[in-house]
């Protein structure tokens, strides 16, 4: 076997020989192709992603750990991640995608938390093959989850020609632990014993890490099928219960999942971060069938395994667990002092190296300080914004049938939204609000990642995801606690792909840095490249809140007739990369850059408001803009009435721009109008500009500056449009 | 006198503890079921809740209608006239047992369904006292088989025996086709046979107004309200 057969270079492989004052057998090359793989040592963006904010008075868990962990209040914990399953979701796409939720589902265990909610995101080209994608995507994540158990509260969907071989699909879990159930990889110590919880070991999935998820795609990728994973919804709801009694009973040392890189993955982790080695019999692991080589044992991806460590005199208690729900429990290995990993299989050595190597020794490509700097230096914005066509009523009825602006109801009615009874606002919102039993903090929960304000300037559109999330949580007066950051991105090898994965996270480190917000874990996927062309760089933001009174959030739109309207914050007259504007003219343009200082203002004083008495409701603007926003808001209000804008701009064309730009800091208000006087002297004071807009009317139309006309009902049908191949 | 009603949970039932949740909000008295009991002398009623038992893997509810605790709820509900609720899952259950007419099949458009939806009470029925003829409740429904089917020569029949019991309807609370969420048949989406009742849609999730509706609470009240009735008159 040779280096390149793992994916390893001449160079790393020449290094592990260095390490190991020896040649590495093929079993300890596998070892190192997996660990070293980008999948797994983030070696392109670990560097970077070092410098995204980490700390905050909330943080329990940075980055490093099987998930993000910040404290709810003083008795509950939350952890989260989000997680990516591209290629495989390419590949084989409904189980591509179930194995991704039924992945990062996991992680959440694996923190010793109970998973309460999924938010999925997605990508897709715009091809008929794309739309048979989507179908099997949203299949696989509702079979996983709607079978598991977690409801999926919120999600995001865009579409682009370049995700046409390069479909993203990330998806992120949030789980709740009492803060005395805490646990991780990081406490397993000498003498325990090592137990593999779940599922029998198959031959699937091997090579998914090194050779599916850390190279481009090419003719013939089809042939990786093998190496996707199969999940079963039912064995991991199994797997789950009997984990989370472990660690209610106090039975377990340590915790860790098999994801990536199967065992291999799970022990050189539980060993590097609880600086312990480890024993292994490769006898005592259960099979699906028998011949499996040492080599295919360490490396499979079977799902629904966990890694336990367990004191010998807990082993009965765990094992009855574990019986009680048929699931098999198998000691296979010991934990012993030092850091040395030794690999037993049919009586013989197999594999003898120091654990520290797999984890702590993996390469990582240094960050060049030069290059970090050079994507905050202002840009030349343009004197003369990009041209916009003059509003008309075509015009509006054309973005809300836009594939990235139109009701995303087709997908979310497959997935269940409300099991588990949290659920108070769910995906028909912009942010989605969980109520928590036994406490009176409620979680807030917002998801963002437009792609196309990144596809000129990546920088811009790191900063814009971050703020577009943040801006969510603040319409329901929610304290962000921390972000997840979901990072994909072309081949790293490339100077122009590399770059712009850099200054995508340049721009979310700096967005994150002046809101306050730490980032306490994420995902990396790279090589989302086919035939030489790349993905926009694209971020997936998570953000989760705290917002007292869960039961009762403010409303996202207007009730009755007279209340008053009011765009908060608005922006520049700039629509460039948003939606319309790539309609228009074919191609993104670049995204107007956020000023930091006044969106952090702007937030700050919302949320503030949201939590006042005399708010009536806020709705942050999303894709499509101000004139989407106010048709959602038409789509989930009193059927019966309809909204009256008055515009402050006189131009045509620029009512085009103040309807259609996607500037992320914004939301409409809703005020009864005796509380015009408080929202005007409450941003006033504040230094947050506000746009008187309207009223609410008691015909259902929308009407603005009295030119142009909607019924509702077409707004409605033009905004409900399913998901098909766009004529191109 | 408190009563005691009894949640089964079959490996794979997802809903358990959110209808555990619902009846202790109800002021039952309530424990899990473990699906290999075999004895339900306790138990003044038992709820077979929602969720994938055994993955649904191969036929909704086909294996669970095995496992030991059906055998004991079937001599239960012979014997002594249990009440038993079923919800989703365990609507399927029920059927596949044989304890309830008809069957339910894929949801006509072939993808899993999470929606409110209205239904109306068809039928009064002794174990649901305030639950009137007539009344709308807005429940939601979560499933990829909802789909009620019986043969068309026994549809008849089961209105004419009272065992058609809730009914998809439209705002208005006419019967139409175009809201039917799944291809049932008649726009059912629950049914009952003696001290058996079973719906598609979850009460449990419909507990309170900010959770959607509190209609689950007034149907699953009325039963808790039936089954205490019972139980002082077995007692």
């Amino acid at each position: 076997m040779h280096a390149e057969d793992v994916g390893l270079t001449t160079a790393e492989y020449d290094r592990i020989v260095k390490l190991m004052g020896r040649e590495p057998n093929d079993v300890e090359l596998g070892l190192f192709g997996a660990l070293w793989s980008e999948h797994c040592s983030y070696k392109n963006s670990k560097g970077l992603l070092k410098r995204l904010p980490n700390r905050g008075p909330h943080v329990v868990q940075g980055p490093g750990a099987n998930a993000g962990v910040v404290a709810l209040d003083d008795q509950y914990e939350l952890a989260f991640k989000v997680e990516s399953h591209n290629h495989p979701s390419y590949v084989e796409p409904v189980q591509g995608a179930a194995t991704g939720v039924g992945g990062i589902l996991r992680d959440i265990i694996a923190m010793g938390a109970r998973p309460m909610a999924v938010a999925d995101m997605l990508r897709f080209g715009r091809d008929g093959h794309s739309v048979k994608l989507l179908e099997g995507v949203v299949s696989g994540v509702g079979q996983y989850g709607n079978a598991i158990g977690i409801p999926t509260v919120t999600g995001d969907v865009a579409f682009a020609d370049g995700y046409a071989k390069n479909p993203l699909v990330n998806v992120l879990a949030l789980g709740i632990r009492r803060r005395e159930h805490a646990i991780g990889a990081a406490s397993a110590r000498p003498g325990q014993l090592l137990v593999l919880l779940g599922q029998r070991t198959g031959r699937d999935g091997i090579h998914g890490a090194s050779l599916l998820a850390s190279r481009d795609f090419e003719a013939g990728s089809e042939d990786l099928r093998p190496t996707v994973q199969v999940g079963d919804p039912f064995l991991g709801k199994l797997l789950m219960e009997v984990t989370l009694a472990a660690v209610h009973g106090g039975l377990l040392g340590a915790l860790q999942d098999l994801g990536a890189a199967g065992l291999t993955s799970a022990v050189a982790e539980l060993c590097y971060s609880s600086e312990v080695g480890a024993e292994l019999e490769l006898d005592r692991v259960p099979l699906r069938e028998p011949g499996l080589s040492s080599y295919d044992i360490m490396l499979s991806e079977t799902q629904e395994r966990m890694l336990l460590a367990v004191e010998e005199s807990r082993l009965s208690d765990l094992t009855q667990l574990a019986d009680q729900h048929e699931l098999l429990c198998s000691v296979i290995g010991r934990v012993v002092p030092g850091s040395e990993l030794t690999i037993r299989h049919h009586a013989e050595v197999v594999a003898h190296l120091d654990a520290q190597w797999l984890v702590g020794e993996a390469p990582q490509r240094p960050v060049d300080d030069a290059l970090w700097m050079s994507f905050g230096a202002p840009v030349q914005e343009p004197e003369v914004p990009a041209a916009a066509p003059k509003l008309s009523v075509a015009l509006l009825l054309k973005v809300l049938g836009n594939s990235d602006v139109r009701d995303r109801k087709p997908i979310y009615r497959q997935y269940d939204s409300m099991i588990q009874t949290n659920t108070v606002r769910g995906p028909e919102g912009e942010t989605a609000v969980l109520r928590v039993r036994g406490s009176r903090a409620g979680i807030a929960l917002a998801v963002s990642g437009p792609a196309r304000w990144a596809a000129v300037d990546a920088y811009a559109g790191g900063q814009g995801a971050v703020l577009a999330a943040l801006t969510r949580l603040a319409a329901v007066g929610a304290e962000p606690l921390g972000m997840t950051d979901g990072i994909n991105a072309g081949n790293p090898d490339k100077a122009d792909s590399y770059g712009a994965m850099a200054a995508l996270i340049r721009g979310i480190a700096d967005a994150a840095e002046a809101a306050q917000v730490p980032v306490t874990g994420g995902n990396v996927s790279l090589h989302n490249e086919t035939d030489g062309r790349a993905i926009w760089p694209t971020v997936m933001i998570g953000a989760v809140g705290r917002l007292v009174n869960p039961e009762h959030p403010l409303a996202e739109t207007w009730t009755q007739s007279g209340q008053h309207l009011y765009l908060i914050n608005p922006s520049p007259l700039d629509w460039g990369g948003s939606a319309a504007q790539i309609m228009q003219d074919g191609e993104p343009g670049a995204m107007l850059r956020p000023d930091l200082a006044g969106a952090v203002r702007a937030m700050t004083a919302v949320a503030h408001w949201a939590r006042q008495d005399q708010a009536m409701a806020l709705r942050a603007v999303a894709a499509g803009g101000l004139g989407a926003t106010l048709v959602r808001m038409m789509a989930s209000g009193n059927p019966a009435v309809g909204a009256d804008i008055r515009l402050g701009e006189t131009r045509p064309e620029e009512k085009t721009l103040r309807l259609f730009n996607e500037s992320p800091v914004q939301w409409v208000a809703v005020v009864e109008p005796h509380h015009r006087e408080a929202l005007e002297s409450h941003f006033g004071e504040r230094g947050v500009p506000v746009l008187p807009l309207g009223t609410v009317t008691d015909e259902a139309l929308l009407q603005i500056d009295e030119r142009y006309r909607w019924a509702r009902i077409d707004l409605l049908q033009a905004w409900r449009h399913p998901y098909e191949e766009e004529p191109s | 006198m408190s009563v005691r009603i009894g949640v089964v949970t079959f490996p794979g039932s997802n809903c358990d503890h959110d209808t555990l949740w619902a009846l202790d909000e109800l002021g039952a008295e309530t424990a899990p079921i473990w699906y290999r009991t075999e004895d339900l002398d306790h138990w003044d009623g038992v709820v077979l809740p929602g969720g994938f038992s055994y993955g649904d893997y191969l036929r909704s509810g086909a294996l669970a209608a095995k496992a030991p605790v059906l055998g004991a709820l079937r001599a239960a509900v012979q014997t002594r006239s249990l009440p038993v609720l079923g919800i989703c899952n365990g609507f399927q259950i029920l059927t596949e047992a044989g304890l309830l007419p008809g069957a339910l099949r894929p949801n006509r458009h072939g993808q899993f369904r999470c929606e409110w939806d209205t239904v109306r009470v068809v039928e009064q029925s002794p174990w649901f006292p305030g639950l009137t003829v007539g009344m709308r409740l807005r429940l939601p429904i979560a499933h990829a088989e909802g789909s009620y089917y019986v043969p068309s020569g026994q549809l008849g029949a089961l209105f004419q025996s009272g065992e058609a019991w809730l009914q998809y309807v439209d705002d208005a609370g006419r019967l139409s086709p175009s809201i039917n969420p799944n291809g049932s048949i008649a726009n059912l989406a629950g049914v009952q046979r003696g001290s058996v009742a079973a719906l598609m849609p979850h009460p449990e999730r419909a507990m309170a107004s900010y959770l959607g509706s509190d209609d689950g609470r007034r149907l699953l009240g009325a039963w808790v309200k039936g089954v205490s009735q019972e139980a002082i008159h077995a007692r």
